[in-house]
């Protein structure tokens, strides 16, 4: 299984300039600021689950804009529900990027419910239009431009190593600053 | 406002019948409340004004993301709560939800109206709205089914 920094950085290097990215509390709000991401961030850290949703209000908000969230699948299956509610509005503009490690990584890394989860089934069961499973580097490499240009909703269910001793680098900025750099032109 | 996030009741409802009648207004259908404000709080992120518009019960499951978003981010986030089970709510069962409605938006630190129905009530929203945007954080007008007759 791959590791998540190499996932990171091939979405990173495949960001177009009207791209926005939201990301979820943990370990990829803490990578990307040591990453040099060419598009405005958003990088919560203290909120489980609020990573689709604030991407969606953005992805209507703004039509002209791609909007990329990172989730985790610790914090989607706190509220699965957010899916029905983005297929509900069928944004062209929204590419959700699930990071699958059965651990809630950032509180200690305690695995999650033992249950046999298919997100691949729980997106499409939920209406979202375009779902894709990738499992290394080169398969995000393809399917993140057909998840832009599908032009529906998009989930890409990406399946990451959890690796306790890997040496995720700390919060790098408070949550102020992160809302004052926050510009979307 | 340029969109409104909510999960409906019955007073909820009617509103949203007419918030989907404005041109102006990007009405969105939530499955769950702590959606709604997120979904609103990525609105203004981006240059919009959102707003939530949900039941008492519904900001009952609110405090992460009003603690972990709004209060955090200081993103300002207007919400119109029907307010179930208070004295003039002739529904029994939402009087346990009415009895602790003051007390915990006290205990969150939520700044709140409720709404007058002999006043303005266009006018006690667009205070509400810039009450959050003077404070970059919630604002709630609490709203009982007799506001909206």
């Amino acid at each position: 299984m791959t590791a998540r920094k190499p996932l990171l950085e091939a979405l990173v290097s495949m960001l177009a300039p009207d791209d926005v990215v939201v990301s979820c509390l943990g370990a990829n709000s803490r990578y990307l600021p040591h990453l040099a991401v060419p598009v405005p961030v958003f990088a919560l850290c203290d909120s489980m689950g609020a990573a689709i949703p604030l991407a969606l209000g953005m992805a209507l908000q703004r039509p002209d804009r791609h909007v990329v969230a990172l989730e985790g699948d610790g914090s989607l299956l706190m509220c699965p529900n957010v899916l029905a509610t983005v297929a509900a509005c069928r944004p062209p503009n929204l590419t959700a990027l699930l990071w699958v490690n059965g651990h809630y990584e950032s509180s200690g890394g305690q695995s999650l419910p033992a249950a046999p989860l298919d997100w691949p089934a729980v997106g499409r069961g939920l209406g979202i239009a375009h779902v894709a499973r990738v499992g290394d580097v080169a398969g995000l490499r393809a399917a993140f431009p057909k998840a832009r240009a599908a032009r529906k909703p998009a989930l890409l269910v990406l399946d990451v190593a959890f690796d306790p001793a890997e040496p995720i680098p700390p919060y790098s900025e408070r949550p102020d600053q992160i809302r004052a750099r926050f510009q979307i032109a | 406002m340029t969109l409104a996030a909510s999960v409906p009741d019955t007073w909820i409802g009617t509103l949203m019948a007419a918030v989907r009648r404005s041109p102006a207004i990007r009405a969105v259908d939530a499955a769950r409340e702590e959606e709604a404000v997120a979904i609103a709080c990525g609105a203004t992120l981006s240059g919009g004004c959102g707003a939530v518009l949900i039941q008492n019960a519904g900001l009952f499951n609110c405090g992460g993301v009003l603690a972990g978003l709004v209060n955090l981010y200081r993103i300002p986030c207007f919400f119109i709560v029907s307010y179930r089970g208070d004295r003039r709510d002739p529904v029994y069962y939402h009087e346990p939800k009415g009895r602790v409605t003051e007390p915990t938006l006290a205990a969150w630190r939520l700044p709140f109206a409720i709404a007058d129905r002999a006043a303005d009530l266009e006018g006690q929203v667009v205070c509400g709205v810039e009450a959050a945007a003077r404070s970059g954080g919630p604002f709630v007008l609490l709203i009982t089914g007799e506001d909206l007759a």
